[in-house]
């Protein structure tokens, strides 16, 4: 049953040539107009189109308007309403969700008898309701172009209807032309006119068809329009298997015809598009006969066997479609629609190949984009650093992650049992520029950190040691000292580094210690000149001249301090602080690992680091011109990092036997994951204060927050397995606890305290009471087997014993373990636990001084602590670092219905 | 999705009243089988495949029986055969048994949509129980119906009078043939084949119906099909792991069309377009693992979960990511590459680097803006990449790609993962 159309078609057909597809003459009704996508793609198309959309429906949005550059769209419940209104139309365009679409068709025919076309966009539609349309529309007269498709656009009228045909800026691809274009693929509809264009040819007509099980405006249908199109004098077709819609058509206009599909038949279901599986004799290869046979060819075109008729030509690749049609249009004399337009060789737009070398073939340069694009990839090189999406960081870091198996924690993929082994100043920029320092960029950090240890006559001093005397744990008295060091004291600092990268952005430094740079093109204004150099107030600061001296003593190279130095004039502290974080920072900022954000604020926590560590110094050790002794000019010119913390600890300089435990502790302890409340207390300070605007969070708070998310549980029992071993060693003459010939029968003394242990397990089960655990011994993952391991104990087990070093109070730990088994005090071999390893490292450093009474207890107590401070300080930077870069603002609350009352 | 056999089927046709053979399931006792021997005087043992299998009997995988020993031996034969149809290899799980219905005549019947006539389409003719092919065009009946109105009777009579059908089947199949209509088009099938029907002669004279199999496909758009309550397991030899959480997120919004090619492909290429599906799966073969459409604007979420499911079943393998579509429309192209770019990095931060060239070929809204996103996840982690626009021959930029990955299997895997310092695995 169907309404009578175009004779001889067994079903009805409505369109009688191409130009009526889409004209200016009609006038378009929206169903679903204020849905996602056709908010995006129908304000384009009305505009195209010389405002070609009378009004929408959106059932319950009724006066609501659609926006567009020629003026609002309205929007009405439904199509009577709209009708009622005055707003006649011939053309349904169908945007609703797909169970929907068989009865906005309904609504469409039913309610307006002016009706003519329905294009429908929508994808997924039962073939139940695409039945059903077929039938209504047939009964009433109506062409459907779709489903699932693009619509149609019309590049003579400049017309689009349904789809979007042409993107966000039609104009460009649709060109007045001689050809059709008739396109199972909405995407390559766009893609064919494109292509089409670079052999000069523009188009007339454009049917993106669809291909569900039924294409409801098909190539024969198109094929009648196109023989009435004086304006196409040839047409373009691609289609795939499945269908027997492009069998036996009489072409009445040269056709170049692309079939896609062949690998298809291997599949066993429909991916993309739904009609496209073949069923018996419509495969691609059927597909292809059959055009074969149509255009009087006998095989397809392809650039080397280019085999055209005056009728046509078959090609399997869209790409050969614009020489095909030349040489098909050809044989008739007829030339191109216009000069060509660019051209389809392989042009990469970006690349990078990071200095891997591939062979010429594939190794394409980057070529210059065609405009608008071209600028805005010039604007995006423009662009310093990695741009890094915001998302609800609780509990997450993209900063530190626990292997949940080896309870290895790695810091921006840096396992901190490697980092244990870096030179303690490498590992200080590691969580803000994600990459170890270099011997050239760690040289620079000894001097930056060095330059803000000592406190003398700074009040930073006075508050630490205030909260020293008040008898504060060490993180309370490095807390009060970082919330000193507030935005405005490192404001210039700050405002430096970013005038630094100003100055260097889109130029070709890769590093900040290619010292050879060619400054000559680095124009410094009167305004940020002054911003580097010193005021009149701090003519009398040391600072900058020792700090200069140093970089020289240490050879170190940085653009951006030769930069400075050439400005001729006294530099102050902030812009060589600025220098320095901007030279460590650069690489990494230029090959994206880390934001500007970062490079920016790299100064803070360069200046926090020296703050923090020299707070847990006593005040007295702090002087005019030395620190505990030690002058301005040698630990600027010469130390390191790792020489500084001994000095915290222990009031001296170490020797390189000394400093390694040290470095190696403090590796250790740099992280431990997220979820440590550390890392929380860092995390919720930055939360708090809103990541989403950077500039309001304080840095030097959220250090405090990870200060008073450590203390005596968390931080300061280190010292418990120090003094498990005081206990143990009490009355022992160890004189030197790395001496491998210490004379001590480690085996005696395991053995008798694992008796006395057991003896006192056993009574304290009589009593019923705990058992008091023992420090360094055991773990809730390692364990269960005959013998078990800590594997980081035995990491660094394995370097000590590598390099010969011994460690009396390591290795007594390890006879311990053996012995409490062996007394039947533990079922199985417990572990010597990472814990152990950094008691025994750290009294093995301190033993000397405890032994002469130099250091008491107490003393020990806060060395171990402040050693924890000291590497957790570099994992709370790479925390707070992350969450200020990734976070939002108050990400770390935790919602209500998590959280429960107890009674 | 398709269903083969009468195990299921017969109940299928039950909703609409049309008689079946008796059928019993891998699970029946020797008793039943005995008692429907006794019943019928001869039964069929038919292999039990999933999805969709024909020409069983032609690839002699129908045992007959007319005693219990005889249907316990081709119980045995066929409970795991297996069957090969043209590139597909289904493997059996079980047998039905299936009583004998003795009759004269033998009837072929469809109904699925004939696109040379844009209709639901019947096929009838009464020279059934062969493959339909090997017949006269003469002897078949292929009549186009309105949607709408349904399958009426006159359609089923005019047809087997076109056909010359004997007399004495045309008033039972008038009857009962129109009610298949209500079980295709209500229940979410785009195909119904009955071949063969047998005409059972019933006691007082009169010609039944009696279906002897059972065939059909499921639209998987239709939610209908979800009114049969039908076991997933029945379409489990459709989809596998990865195509399952796919699909999980298919909605009309952003598609999620999946299909795996090669399960040890090394170019892992998400694809944007039905066309650009086409274009790439054939062009790449065997080289990529999956075959897939994820274009229609995915939104940034939608987009990244895709990814990830993509990138944890097939990265470790891939050498090439190959992020592939034409000149998107609507396709909002910062939103996906950005989430494919982040998806990316999530999975390098939790399951290790890997060694991979990314090759990205597209063009669309917010174009430099997507390159630029995923450019800066490249370099933040050092996978070296290429990315061509829209003015490059699409076609092209898919060898480029599989160029790309002859490359990496001849040492530019190595190199690269050198580069990223970790070990080169495949």
């Amino acid at each position: 049953m169907h309404a009578r159309g175009i004779p001889g078609f067994p079903y009805y057909v409505g369109i009688a040539s191409l130009a009526d597809v889409a004209t200016r003459g009609d006038r378009v009704c929206v169903l679903n107009i204020l849905g996602g996508e056709s908010r995006q793609v129908t304000p384009t198309s009305h505009v195209f189109s010389g405002g070609n959309v009378v009004f929408g429906t959106s059932p319950g949005r009724g006066g609501q308007k659609l926006k567009t550059a020629i003026g609002d769209i309205p929007v009405f419940d439904n199509v009577r309403s709209g009708l009622d209104a005055g707003h006649a139309f011939n053309t349904g365009v169908v945007y609703l969700p797909p169970s929907g679409v068989r009865d906005g068709v309904a609504e469409l025919i039913r309610v307006n008898p002016g009706l003519k076309k329905i294009v429908i966009v929508t994808e997924k539609i039962a073939v139940h309701d695409a039945r059903e349309i077929r039938a209504m529309a047939q009964g009433a007269g109506v062409d459907v172009i779709g489903g699932n498709c693009l619509g149609v656009a019309d590049s003579w009228s400049r017309v689009r209807i349904g789809g979007a045909l042409g993107g966000d800026h039609p104009e460009e691809t649709l060109l007045q032309g001689t050809v059709a274009v008739f396109s199972n693929s909405g995407g390559f509809t766009t893609t064919i006119a494109q292509y089409l264009s670079t052999e000069g040819w523009g188009t007339t007509t454009l049917v993106s068809s669809g291909k569900d099980v039924y294409i409801h405006y098909g190539a024969r249908d198109f094929a009648h329009a196109l023989g009435n199109d004086g304006r196409s004098r040839a047409a373009v077709l691609y289609c795939e298997p499945g269908g027997y819609y492009e069998h036996g058509i009489d072409w009445a206009k040269p056709v170049v015809a692309c079939v896609v599909g062949r690998w298809k038949s291997k599949l066993t279901r429909a991916v993309g598009h739904a009609g496209a599986m073949a069923g018996s004799g419509d495969s691609a290869a059927d597909k292809e006969r059959w055009f074969m046979a149509a255009f009087g060819v006998d095989a397809l075109f392809t650039p080397d066997n280019p085999v055209v008729s005056k009728r046509g030509a078959v090609v399997t690749n869209i790409a050969h479609i614009p020489a095909a049609l030349t040489a098909v249009m050809a044989l008739s004399g007829a030339r191109p629609d216009f000069a060509p337009r660019g051209s389809l060789t392989l042009k990469p737009w970006l690349a990078n190949d990071h200095g891997i070398s591939l062979p010429a073939e594939l190794a394409l340069l980057p070529v210059t984009a065609p405009e608008p694009y071209a600028a805005q990839i010039a604007e995006l090189r423009r662009q310093v650093g990695a741009v890094i999406a915001r998302q609800n960081m609780k509990d997450k870091s993209g900063a530190s992650v626990m292997d949940a198996r080896t309870q290895v924690t790695s810091v921006h993929g840096h396992p901190v049992l490697e980092l244990a082994l870096q030179p303690l100043q490498a590992n200080f920029a590691l969580p803000l520029v994600h990459e170890g320092a270099g011997p050239n960029d760690r040289a620079l950090l000894d001097i930056a950190v060095a330059a803000e240890v000592n406190l003398v006559g700074d009040p930073v001093l006075a508050a630490a040691e205030a909260a020293r005397e008040a008898g504060n744990s060490p993180n309370t008295v490095m807390a009060a000292a970082a919330a000193i060091v507030g935005p405005k004291r490192v404001e210039r600092a700050l405002a430096c580094t970013r005038a630094l990268i100003d100055l260097f952005v889109g130029t070709p430094l890769k590093e900040g210690h290619h010292f050879d740079f060619d400054l000559s093109t680095i124009q410094v204004d009167a305004a940020t000149r002054a911003l580097f150099m010193a005021r009149e107030d701090e003519a009398k600061d040391s600072h900058p001249e020792a700090m200069l001296r140093a970089v020289r003593e240490r050879g170190a190279k940085s653009v951006f301090l030769n930069l400075l130095l050439r400005l001729d004039g006294p530099l102050s502290r902030d812009a060589i602080l600025a220098a320095i974080a901007t030279t460590i920072a650069w690489g990494p900022l230029v090959r994206k690992r880390i934001s500007r954000l970062t490079a920016e604020t790299l100064p803070w926590y360069l200046r926090l680091y020296g703050v923090m560590v020299g707070a847990s110094i006593p005040a007295k050790h702090h002087q005019w011109g030395s620190l505990a002794g030690i002058s301005q000019a040698e630990r600027y010119g010469s130390w390191t990092m790792a020489d500084l913390c001994f000095l915290a600890i222990t009031g001296k300089k170490p020797t390189p036997e000394q400093a390694l435990p040290l470095q190696i502790l403090i590796g250790l302890l740099i992280s431990n994951g997220p979820g440590s409340i550390s890392a929380q207390g860092a995390k919720g300070a930055v939360s708090a204060d809103g990541p989403q605007t950077p500039r309001r969070v304080q840095i030097n708070k959220a250090m405090a927050g990870f200060l008073t998310h450590t203390g005596y549980s968390h931080g300061g029992n280190g010292f418990e397995g120090m003094a498990f071993l005081l206990e143990q060693f009490r009355g022992v003459d160890l004189r030197d606890p790395n001496d491998p010939n210490h004379g001590i029968d480690l085996k005696a003394m395991a053995v008798a305290y694992a008796q006395r242990y057991k003896a006192e397990k056993g009574a304290a089960r009589e009593l019923g009471q705990e058992l008091r655990a023992l420090p360094g011994v055991h773990h809730p993952v390692f364990k269960g087997k005959p013998v078990n391991h800590d594997p980081r104990e035995r990491f660094i087990a394995k370097f000590l014993a590598e390099r010969g070093a011994t460690n009396v109070f390591h290795a007594f730990y390890s006879e311990l373990v053996q012995a409490l088994y062996d007394a039947g005090a533990t079922p199985y071999v417990f572990c010597v636990n990472v814990d152990a390893v950094i008691a025994a490292l750290l009294l093995g450093v301190l033993w000397p001084d405890y032994r002469s009474g130099a250091l008491g207890e107490r003393d020990l107590e806060t060395a171990a602590f402040n050693v924890f401070l000291y590497g957790r300080m570099i994992g709370a930077a790479a925390e707070i670092d992350d969450h200020l870069n990734r976070g939002r603002n108050m990400d770390t609350r935790t919602a209500e219905a998590n959280c429960a009352h107890v009674l | 999705m398709q269903l083969t056999g009468l195990l299921h089927g017969a109940k299928l046709l039950g909703h609409v009243d049309f008689p079946t053979s008796e059928v019993l399931g891998p699970d029946a006792s020797e008793d039943q089988i005995q008692a429907l021997i006794r019943r019928h005087g001869q039964i069929f043992v038919k292999p039990l495949f999933k999805g969709g299998v024909g020409k069983k009997g032609k690839a002699g995988l129908i045992g007959r029986a007319t005693d219990l020993a005889q249907a316990l031996a081709e119980k045995e034969r066929l409970y795991f055969a297996e069957h090969r149809h043209g590139n597909v290899t289904a493997k059996a799980n079980g047998v039905t048994f299936e009583g004998g219905v003795p009759a004269e005549h033998e009837i072929y019947f469809s109904i699925s949509d004939d696109t040379r006539f844009r209709a639901p389409t019947i096929t009838l003719t009464h020279k059934g129980g062969i493959a339909i092919e090997e017949l006269a065009k003469a002897d078949i009946a292929t009549v186009p119906f309105d949607a709408l109105t349904g399958l009426k009777a006159f359609v089923i009579a005019n047809a087997l009078t076109d056909i010359g059908a004997p007399r004495e089947i045309i008033s039972p199949l008038v009857q009962h043939l129109p009610k298949l209509w209500e079980l295709m088009h209500h229940y979410g099938m785009t195909t119904l084949e009955l071949n063969p029907i047998r005409m059972r002669v019933e006691p007082n004279g009169r010609l039944t119906p009696v279906a002897c199999d059972f065939k059909c496909g499921f639209d998987r758009d239709d939610p209908r099909v979800a009114r049969l309550g039908l076991p997933d397991h029945l379409f489990a030899a459709d989809v596998g792991a990865f195509e399952q959480e796919v699909n999980e997120l298919r909605t009309h919004q952003g598609q999620s069309d999946v299909f795996v090619i090669n399960e040890r492909g090394t170019i892992l290429a998400p694809t944007f377009g039905g066309g650009a599906n086409s274009l790439v799966t054939e062009v790449l073969g065997e080289a990529a693992s999956i075959s897939s459409d994820f274009g229609g604007n995915p939104p940034y979420e939608k987009m990244k979960q895709v990814a990830r499911i993509c990138y944890r079943h097939f990265l470790a393998q891939s050498n090439v990511l190959f992020i592939i579509g034409g000149k998107s429309n609507n396709t909002d192209i910062h939103e996906t590459l950005r989430a494919m770019g982040d998806a990316l990095r999530e999975h390098f931060s939790t399951h290790g680097a890997t060694p991979l060239y990314v090759v990205v070929g597209r063009g669309g809204p917010n174009l430099v803006r997507g390159f630029g996103a995923l450019a800066d996840t490249c370099e933040a982690l050092g996978l070296p990449y290429r990315f061509f626009g829209f003015d490059s021959a699409i076609s092209e930029v898919v060898n480029y790609a599989k160029k790309i990955d002859e490359w990496m299997k001849a040492g530019g895997r190595e190199q690269i993962a050198r580069h990223i310092g970790i070990a080169a695995t495949t």
